[in-house]
């Protein structure tokens, strides 16, 4: 049911676009409200197809989802309106992916993702803003072939697709699977795979780059997870080495090339690939009763701080055409609320407690704790504490630097109330743990 | 029900004095003193609870409880049953001791910073600091201690970098050079450093919850652990540098000089602690048998911390750096004295973190004001302040003797325990330690010298010292104190006897 809304409100909403924009704004807002009742009630897709599975944790993750999406279209300008249909589509999509129990239901949807997401790229400002665009798209449609090269091999040896009646012990199955892998890698930004993130997150945008980086990578690696589960607990050994090798490698590169980066979006882009780089540990450690805790928990809060600092990066790119980082000094004293929702994402981001940032990471890396690989949790934790030196410096701009000049920036009634949205998922995410931990234990 | 909120009161106390008081700043001061008093009186009932629990109506088994552990229970709260996990508020005298000492320096530190710039956000800041460092203190949860750990650090970050010294630093990184005020540098560099060696501690405590399946210190037992050493040494790692102990110390002269004064006053008197605290609480308590043995690894550690600050105290021109040094070679004895691992040596070592709290800080204090007045930080260039500023000059003095150990203050006290625990348990050879004595005789005499005595400068000549009352206050508690308790240290020690009574007590 909840599908049908979401979907069918994205058709409608584009009518709504020539006149009023508010309107649209409010279809979309009473879409999700409605659709995440309907979750609530559970009815959504599991009530029309067999192939469709809502439990509790998916429950979570999609309210997370709906939510983050509500507080980016209040956030929205008249300029960025396609996004609107573009979320909707994306939200419907999301849901079935989130809860579907069939590969092939996965592959499939996963493609329709990574469609939404070129369009959702094309939102470029301008000519020269289109190396990102393309770039995505190059890489994306690369990804697709690979992926579905590895689903045919995997195709060959099982005679079912449903997540628990798969055969994992064909012939070629871990060849499938790394294949498959290598596809899904270049979605979720692994390094090597990541070089069309960077520049299309920064260059799209930003409230598509929070779409993008944030809502879109949360949704794909709960996804995964669940998918990849099976393969997961039947190659143990495979399983630590690919993911704590691509883990590690993606982190501690992302961190250093955020380090050297001026302008603050690809700054953003490079943490948000390092924070991939955080998220595969859980999938390493897969043999831990905590994985699906970790990753169900790194994705809500990722959720939550990524697309919030991208939506204020749009704010201030939009109204004081900040591109670099020195754009930005002096910015708490021009635009303070702007900058204390900016502050506590991007603490959260950086792993400080009583934000969802970090009780992410703390659950995250306890499960690989608990698979027993603690030198590649230290190593993660080492790199989450030295990343700080990169969201220190943004603060420092923020708050110990003189502005050049002294127009203020008000932030609009839409964008304050998605991000006292946002702000609230990530405080109540970051002091409550039991609602992530509970509904996950049983997996 | 009370425990809880006056650990997660502040943050929004503190969103609502500063939006509150913006417009009229200097209410925002009265607002934190009272709620630092309200604190300090607090924690007084909590102590009054823990040495004398028959004195109150507790219920029988929550009686026998406290007799039986040392530990006041206040509450469990946000518990997760899946993870084990919950923030479990439990206070002992060793952590009352530590809340005392936190909330009389917080109340201090509101007068010495009586005139400071941009009161709402400074003294918001404040407000919002005390949360988490109570929380530091008051939960046996380890996960929450780290939470409460790292939290800590925020409101320090902006409380150094935005109203620390002025300067600029010029630093190289990859061969890009970085030009920026140096106490943003100093604040930055105080965050990474100990936000990295954090990070160990956060495995080790991972490594404890996964090999015993508690969160809660006053479960976990050391018998059921499969590597201790290896969580030892994470775990120590994470509170050296906060303490800090030799080659991780370098973060503390930066931060230490770049603070304003009153915020040093905090990073020595509380921050530090935390590392001393976290040091008893998790080798000595948790793990006595694997700190038994490295033991003689944090001898030589303390010692080497002593001496090599002392050394540097006495080359040292600047004179907040000489009290930042003075300070380090200070908390190495602590190293020392938590390392004897006795009844005397951890009581002695209680004493001397308070008796280092009270007399570090007049003269962070007294430092940071000259600066502020003769606008150099250079020994050599001042001189003479005696006769301008006698009222400062005498506290430097007294704390300065204190500092260096003289009869009737706080620092003999401290060091001649210290040094008859660590002979107790080390043998003779470790009488060494009482050179350091004399080390800190050599920086303090000379630095009075220098700064204070002989023929007055230019620069001292053509200065204002003016100093406000409240200030004169706060530095004539902190003398009061460090001479009461330098002559009738029982209290302290009543204390200790309760805080480590598990080693036998007197």
């Amino acid at each position: 049911m909840s599908f049908i809304i979401l979907i069918a409100a994205g058709l409608i909403v584009p009518i709504f676009y020539r006149n009023n924009i508010f309107i649209a704004k409010m279809i979309a807002l009473i879409a999700f409200i409605v659709a995440a009742y309907f979750i609530y009630q559970g009815d959504s897709l599991n009530s029309i197809f067999p192939y469709f599975v809502l439990d509790r944790a998916t429950m979570l993750m999609e309210f997370a989802l709906l939510a983050t999406l509500a507080a980016v279209s209040l956030s929205l300008t008249g300029f960025e309106r396609p996004l609107i249909a573009q979320m909707l589509f994306l939200a419907g999509v999301s849901l079935g992916l989130l809860e579907t129990n069939n590969f092939f239901l996965y592959v499939v949807l996963f493609e329709v993702v990574a469609i939404i997401s070129y369009i959702l790229v094309a939102n470029i400002r301008n000519f020269f803003n289109a190396e990102g665009a393309i770039k995505a798209f190059i890489a994306g449609a690369v990804a697709s072939g690979i992926i579905l090269l590895g689903f045919a091999l995997f195709s060959l040896t099982s005679d079912s697709f449903n997540y628990a009646h798969m055969n994992v012990s064909g012939k070629f199955t871990l060849i499938a699977v790394a294949i498959m892998l290598a596809g899904i890698f270049y979605k979720l930004t692994v390094v090597p795979m990541h070089g069309w993130a960077a520049d299309a997150y920064s260059q799209v945008n930003h409230a598509a780059a929070a779409i993008l980086s944030g809502v879109i990578k949360s949704v794909v690696l709960v996804a995964t997870f669940k998918a990849f589960y099976k393969f997961m607990i039947a190659y143990p050994l495979a399983t630590v080495l690919i993911f704590s090798f691509f883990a590690i490698l993606t982190m501690t590169l992302a961190n250093f090339m955020a380090l050297f980066q001026k302008r603050i979006s690809k700054i953003l882009a490079y943490s948000s690939i390092a924070h991939s780089g955080y998220a595969l540990i859980p999938f390493a450690a897969a043999a831990s009763v905590y994985s699906y805790a970790g990753v169900l928990y790194y994705a809500i809060a990722y959720i939550f701080m990524q697309t919030s600092v991208f939506l204020i990066l749009n704010d201030f790119r939009r109204e004081a055409g900040v591109k670099y980082l020195q754009d930005i000094k002096g910015m708490g004293k021009r635009a303070p609320l702007h900058s204390l929702f900016f502050t506590l994402q991007i603490f959260s981001l950086a792993g400080i407690p009583l934000l969802a940032g970090f009780l992410a990471k703390a659950v995250a890396f306890y499960a690989g704790v608990d698979a027993g690989l603690w030198p590649i949790v230290l190593i993660a934790a080492l790199n989450s504490a030295l990343a700080v030196a990169y969201y220190a410096w943004i603060i420092k701009h923020l708050y110990f630097d003189e502005p050049k000049t002294n127009s203020t920036i008000k932030m609009s009634a839409g964008s304050l109330i998605g991000q006292l949205i946002l702000l609230a998922g990530t405080i109540y995410f970051g002091i409550v743990a039991a609602n992530v931990i509970n509904s996950t234990i049983t997996f | 029900m009370v425990a809880v909120d006056i650990i997660f009161a502040p943050i929004f106390l503190s969103a609502l004095v500063y939006f509150l008081t913006r417009g009229a700043q200097h209410i925002a001061k009265y607002v934190a003193l009272g709620w630092f008093i309200v604190l300090f009186i607090i924690s007084l009932n909590w102590l009054a609870q823990i040495m004398h629990p028959e004195h109150y109506a507790f219920a029988p088994e929550v009686l026998a409880y406290i007799k039986s552990t040392g530990f006041l229970p206040l509450g469990e709260f946000l518990s997760v049953p899946a993870f084990g996990f919950s923030l479990t508020l439990q206070i002992d005298a060793l952590s009352v001791a530590m809340l005392l000492l936190t909330s009389a320096l917080l109340i201090l530190v509101v007068f010495t910073s009586w005139e400071e710039k941009n009161q709402a956000a400074y003294f918001s800041l404040l407000i919002l600091f005390s949360g988490p460092i109570f929380g530091v203190f008051m939960t046996t949860n380890v996960l929450w201690f780290f939470m409460f750990w790292e939290l800590t650090l925020v409101p320090m970050l902006f409380l150094v970098g935005y109203w620390g010294a002025e300067g600029v630093e010029v630093k190289k990184v990859f061969n890009i050079e970085i030009k920026l005020p140096s106490r943003v540098y100093a604040a930055i560099k105080f965050f990474l450093y100990t936000h990295v060696f954090a990070m160990f501690m956060f495995i080790g405590f991972f490594l404890l919850f996964k090999q015993t399946g508690y969160w809660d210190f006053t479960l976990i037992k050391e018998a059921s652990l499969a590597t201790p050493a290896l969580i030892w040494w994470l775990m120590f790692l994470g509170f050296a540098a906060k303490l800090p102990v030799f080659p991780f110390h370098t973060w503390l002269p930066d931060a230490h000089v770049q603070a304003p004064s009153s915020i040093s006053v905090l990073l020595a008197g509380v921050l530090l602690k935390m590392g001393a605290y976290g040091l008893i609480r998790f080798t000595v308590e948790l793990m006595p048998a694997t700190t038994a043995r490295f033991a003689m690894w944090m001898v030589i550690l303390g010692l080497a911390t002593t001496f090599f600050a002392g050394f540097l105290a006495i080359y040292e021109k600047h004179i907040k750096k000489m009290v930042a040094y003075s300070s380090i070679s200070h908390m190495g004895l602590v190293v020392v004295a938590i390392a004897t691992m006795s009844y005397d040596g951890l009581s002695a070592a209680l004493y001397e973190m308070i008796g280092h709290a009270l007399v570090i800080s007049p003269l962070f204090l007294i430092a940071g004001w000259l600066h502020h007045k003769t606008h150099t930080w250079y020994m050599d260039e001042m001189g003479g302040i005696m006769k301008y500023a006698p009222y400062a000059s005498t506290i430097f003095i007294i704390a300065g003797m204190a500092a260096l150990g003289l009869p009737g203050t706080m620092g003999f006290i401290g060091e001649l325990t210290i040094i008859i625990s660590a002979v107790k348990s080390f043998g003779w050879w470790i009488a060494v330690i009482a050179l350091s004595g004399m080390i800190s005789a050599g920086y303090i005499i000379w630095s009075v010298r220098r700064a204070i005595h002989g023929e007055p400068s230019e620069i001292v000549k053509k200065a204002n010292f003016h100093m406000s009352f409240a200030e004169k206050f706060a530095l004539a508690i902190f003398t009061i104190f460090i001479i009461y308790f330098g002559v009738n240290p029982q209290p302290i020690f009543d204390i200790a006897n309760k805080a480590f009574s598990f080693f036998g007590g007197m």
